[in-house]
């Protein structure tokens, strides 16, 4: 469990990391709570190690003086989960942070690591999407639905990077609810639902599907609460696997969905 | 007026004096031993579950940067002498474990090949380029088609996948439950394990060529046995071979076989003149550490209308994986779980037939418990099977069976000879800890309301220390019945304990060095132990099968005391009063009643270095050293008694431990606080092969769980605030009083939850006869409850 040899660069803007990216099989290295175990199992043996580490300016969370937040990309998730601000302003995303893995993890993995390592069963890209967020890039700006497109795939190009998340305000009286059931604490969910309720209702699931994925005829349904569980169901594929069946995997969509519109639609009557 | 003025270090509750050294970083282990030259291994290993080797080209492997050499099995071939484990059960077939693969691969993860470079990413980088041909053979994964007499043979010279055949009876057992009135059973299975030890294993040779004599620093928990049996593979005298378990990261009886890649490291480290080192990764400890608990059981209890076991026949199958290890064999764990089987009940009429079937997987070992947390699991479900058929309260179905005081010694259906220990107390004590009357109450509360709450018993009796009347392994060709202390003062006054076993975790270097004070009378912080060196002792084999406690503190006692009579005879002398007016304590002699004393520090200059204190025949006379070696002849026994209450969610079906209790009977404990965390570490692994953890093999051979994201051990927060009452029911003859306490978490809890897991679904008449009962097996069995 060694990697292969990389080369290593830590370039400190953002210009001479996009161009150091222009060479082939060059990788990103953000906080490395999922790269480095890939390269120690030589899943991946880029030749490249692009550390974006030491990059000025892209750690923060920001008042975006709309009722948002600006999130730099290299945010480590231990500052995102204790932030007072994102508590007030996003508090679905708070309550989701304390399923991110463990501490160890949280303190050196990063949002814009995890969001375009794009784990369909991690969290925060199904968190993007339940928040509409905006992924900011080095190119352009792209929008959460359409940043995914596989399992550990995403929009991105190879010379381009995230910077920034920017979230949306939330409606005020909007509801939340988010559920999550793992095997063990910290680990990645076998399935985890979020779901926010104000004019209308929006739920996202996470580890059923080969990406995060709108759950939009449960949606539909609401506030038929246990139509929109029974629809939700049948709308995820999941995967077998070692962990769970798809069988069970729907099951447990239908069930997490039942409670977080439940938690989301008592939030919003409140 | 005599005041009874010796502090008792026995049962006193210190604090590991390991600790420090562990807690700050000081420990050493074996990646902290870096010695110049040394060269590092990667393997090559099978990729296939069963193939022949066709070729293996390691030409572009051998000229990759840094690489010392590929060396496959013709390359060591004349090196060393093979061996095998054997038994003097009849029907028990042998199997070689070649160090590298020869014809044939019988396993993922066998290893074919090893790199030797300059470093282990190196080597890594050259073990990838090598190119093996295999032709597949066909695999061989289920035990039971495995043991069929037309299965594809793994080991072809013995003609069958069958390594070991037993069967254990005892009256007319057929007879007996056909003509029961009450008879509960079924298809009991529970999957493989492997022990996930904190530090993987590793080995490091060093061979001195001046002086032909070669050490090997191992992460093993048995050097005695590694360092007897390296001897005659590599046909050295043993005091030029030394075998040294410096700080180790824990075992669980995964550290108590003899690894190929252990005799490896020692061949090509005279091979090369060169230190070789390997040490595994997290994966090739997943995937190449010994496993276990790998069994499948068919058994039926009978018992009369009042709940009084009639019968129990059992048929098990044990699957062994590939290879028959050494030194424990084949046979370890599968004859353990028929032998074990009735438990600690009253059950005159059984048989229990065992076969022990080779498949393609990692060979299975001995590991925390060995066969009896499924024995407990199996029996402790028909308990309550019965319980619930005869609308009888598991806990007086438990007291209407269990072997009562007045009947010891009481011999097992399967032949064991129980002595006089508290198994119906253990029931009461874990019982009545828990309030077992308002957790039912509780129970019912909640079932008001919808929860799923569930209480599970588990009661067991294990064999413990083990002495020469019982080998671990029948017919085996290790000694596990004694081991051996050397206790000395040097000219300082210093205590240095020497033994034969390898703490890895046990707090061993805490609790001997209690026993040695409390018997010398010397301060604990005056006394070094040592241990984990062959070297240390002239004979003695390690930490395995909860017996270092019993056996070395047996052996420190005899030992200490030895000693004790040699410092009286000085210090008669040097204080002018008889012996049985002095005595010592807090590392000083003295005259009872008087202020004359004297450190054990003055004594030994007195001994040793002023002459003129003694005359010449007493100093002559006075040895302040003692090796002594115990024997407990027939062993102890240790029951207990495991409560857990759970509650199973009926949606997402996970199951969480609310509530953990045991009750065991240790015997004089030496430092509650040390047999607390035994308790506290076994269980949490109970609860691990209960709810989470599984080796699993696809039908083509290959591991599933090659990592710790696919191999689910539980974390702190998965285990419970655990309860923990010790029982210290004396045990005559035996010199410490001490049973073995080691093993007793993890046997007793996958029975406690799977019952209370049974238990808080009983109201849909689920059988809960599989372990781990993961969500998605819970899932499955409601979901076809529904259908």
């Amino acid at each position: 469990m060694k990697p292969a040899a990389f080369e290593y660069l830590a370039p400190v803007s953002l210009a001479e990391a996009v161009a150091a990216l222009g060479r082939d099989d060059a990788k990103i290295l953000a906080g490395g709570q999922s790269l480095v175990p890939m390269l120690n199992f030589r899943l991946r043996a880029p030749s490249l190690l692009v550390d974006i580490g030491r990059i000025p300016g892209l750690d923060y969370i920001e008042d975006d003086r709309a009722g948002g937040l600006r999130i730099g990309a290299m945010t480590r998730h231990h500052t995102v989960e204790t932030s007072d601000l994102l508590r007030q302003r996003f508090p679905v995303l708070h309550a989701a942070m304390q399923y991110v893995a463990h501490l160890a993890i949280r303190n050196k993995g990063t949002i814009g690591g995890s969001l375009c390592h794009g784990d369909p069963a991690a969290e925060l890209p199904g968190l993007m999407l339940l928040l509409d967020a905006r992924l900011k890039t080095t190119q352009r700006t792209i929008a959460a639905e359409d940043f995914y497109e596989g399992a550990l795939d995403t929009a991105l190009a190879e010379d381009e990077i995230l910077t920034e998340i920017l979230l949306p305000p939330l409606p005020a009286g909007t509801g939340w609810g988010f559920e999550e059931f793992a095997r063990r604490s910290g680990d990645f969910a076998l399935t985890a639902v979020g779901a926010t309720v104000g004019e209308e209702a929006r739920i996202v699931a996470i580890g059923a599907h080969e990406t995060p994925l709108r759950l939009r005829a449960a949606e539909a349904l609401f506030p038929d609460i246990e139509a929109a569980a029974e629809a939700a169901r049948e709308e995820v594929s999941p995967n077998d696997d070692l962990h769970g069946s798809a069988d069970y995997r729907r099951h447990l969509v239908s069930v997490l969905t039942r409670h977080a519109l439940m938690s989301a639609r008592e939030g919003a009557a409140s | 007026m005599e005041i009874e003025a010796r502090p008792k270090m026995i049962g006193a509750r210190v604090q590991r004096v390991e600790d420090p050294r562990m807690l700050t970083g000081h420990g050493r282990f074996i990646d902290d031993i870096n010695l110049p030259r040394t060269l590092h291994i990667a393997f090559c290993r099978s990729d296939h579950g069963h193939a022949r080797i066709a070729a293996i080209d390691s030409a572009e492997a051998a000229g990759m940067p840094g690489v010392a050499a590929v060396v496959t099995a013709a390359d060591i071939e004349g090196l060393l002498q093979t061996v095998r484990a054997t038994s003097t059960m009849a029907n028990f077939h042998g199997t070689e474990l070649p160090v590298l693969a020869m014809d044939k691969v019988r396993h993922v993860g066998e290893p074919i090949a090893a790199v030797l470079a300059e470093s282990r990413y190196l080597a890594e980088d050259a073990a990838e380029r090598i190119a093996v041909t295999y032709e597949a053979l066909p695999t061989v994964i289920d035990p039971a088609a495995a043991a069929e007499p037309d299965a594809p043979l793994l080991h072809e010279e013995i003609g069958s996948n069958v390594l070991i055949e037993r069967t254990f009876e005892r009256g007319e057992v057929d007879a007996a439950m056909a003509a029961a009135p009450v008879r509960v059973g079924g298809h009991f299975r529970m999957h493989r394990k492997t022990p996930v030890a904190m530090e993987n294993r590793g080995y490091l040779a060093d061979y001195d060529q001046g002086r032909g004599s070669l050490t090997l620093h191992s992460t093993t928990q048995v050097p005695g046995i590694v360092r007897d049996t390296l001897v005659r593979m590599l046909d050295l005298p043993g005091n030029r071979l030394r075998v040294v378990a410096p700080d180790v990261g824990g075992g669980f009886g995964g550290k108590t076989a003899l690894y190929r890649e252990e005799v490896l490291v020692c061949v090509l480290a005279r091979k090369f003149g060169r230190p070789v080192k390997w040490l595994s990764d997290r994966l090739e400890d997943l995937i190449s550490t010994s496993q276990a608990f790998d069994e499948v059981v068919e058994a039926e209890l009978a018992c009369d209308d009042e709940g009084q076991i009639l019968g129990l026949r059992a048929d098990v199958i044990g699957d062994v994986g590939a290879y028959s290890g050494y030194p424990w064999s084949a046979a370890i764990e599968p004859v353990q779980v028929v032998s074990f089987l009735p438990g600690p009940y009253r059950v005159e009429n059984y048989r229990g037939r065992v076969r022990g079937v080779a498949t393609s997987k990692s060979p299975m070992g001995a590991y925390r418990g060995v066969g009896r947390p499924i024995s407990t699991f199996v029996m402790e479900r028909l308990i309550d099977m019965a319980a619930v058929k005869l609308s009888l309260d598991p806990l007086e179905m438990r007291r209407r069976n269990m072997v009562r005081a007045e009947e010891f010694p009481y011999k097992s259906a399967s032949g064991i000879v129980w002595d006089r220990a508290g198994f119906l107390e253990c029931l009461e004590t874990a019982c009545d800890g828990a309030d077992y009357g308002a957790l039912r109450r509780q129970q019912a509360a909640a079932r008001q309301q919808g929860r799923w709450v569930g209480i599970g018993l588990a009661s067991y009796v294990e064999l413990t220390g083990l002495g020469s009347r019982i080998a671990v392994a029948p017919g085996m060709p290790v000694n596990t019945g004694t081991e051996s202390a050397t206790v000395r003062i040097d000219s300082t006054g210093a205590v240095t304990a020497y033994f034969g076993i390898a703490s890895h975790g046990q707090g061993l270097e805490t609790t001997l060095a209690q026993i040695v004070a409390e018997e010398l009378g010397a301060r604990l912080q005056d006394i070094e132990v040592l241990h984990g060196d062959s070297d240390a002792v002239a004979h003695g084999t390690g930490t395995y099968a909860s017996r270092s406690a019993v056996l070395a503190g047996g052996a420190a006692i005899v030992s200490a005391r030895a000693v004790r009579e040699q410092v009286m005879k000085a210090a008669s002398h040097l204080l002018e009063a008889d012996a049985g007016d002095m005595d010592a304590a807090n590392g000083e002699i003295f005259v009872k009643g008087t202020d004359r004393r004297l450190s054990f520090r003055e004594l030994a200059r007195a001994v040793y270095t002023e002459v003129n204190r003694l005359p010449r025949e007493l100093r002559e006379d006075i040895e302040l050293e003692a090796s002594n070696i115990y024997d407990p002849y027939f062993g102890t026994a240790t029951p207990a008694t495991h409560l857990a209450v759970v509650e199973v969610d009926p949606e997402t079906f996970g199951v969480t431990v609310q509530r953990y209790v045991v009750a065991d009977d240790c015997g004089r404990i030496i430092n509650p606080l040390i047999a607390d965390g035994q308790v506290h570490g076994g269980v949490a692994q109970g609860i691990g092969a209960a709810l989470l953890e599984e080796v699993v093999y696809d039908d083509t051979g290959q591991i599933l769980t090659a990592s710790l994201m696919d191999y689910v051990v539980p974390t702190a927060v998965e285990i419970p605030a655990m309860e923990v009452f010790h029982l210290e029911t004396e045990l005559p003859n035996n010199i410490g009083g001490f049973r073995g306490l080691g093993e007793g978490g993890t046997i007793g809890a996958p029975a406690a939850i799977a019952n209370a897991i049974a238990d808080a679904v009983g109201h849909l008449n689920i059988d809960i006869n599989e372990l781990p009962m993961t969500p998605e097996r819970l899932f499955r069995l409601v979901s076809q409850k529904e259908e």
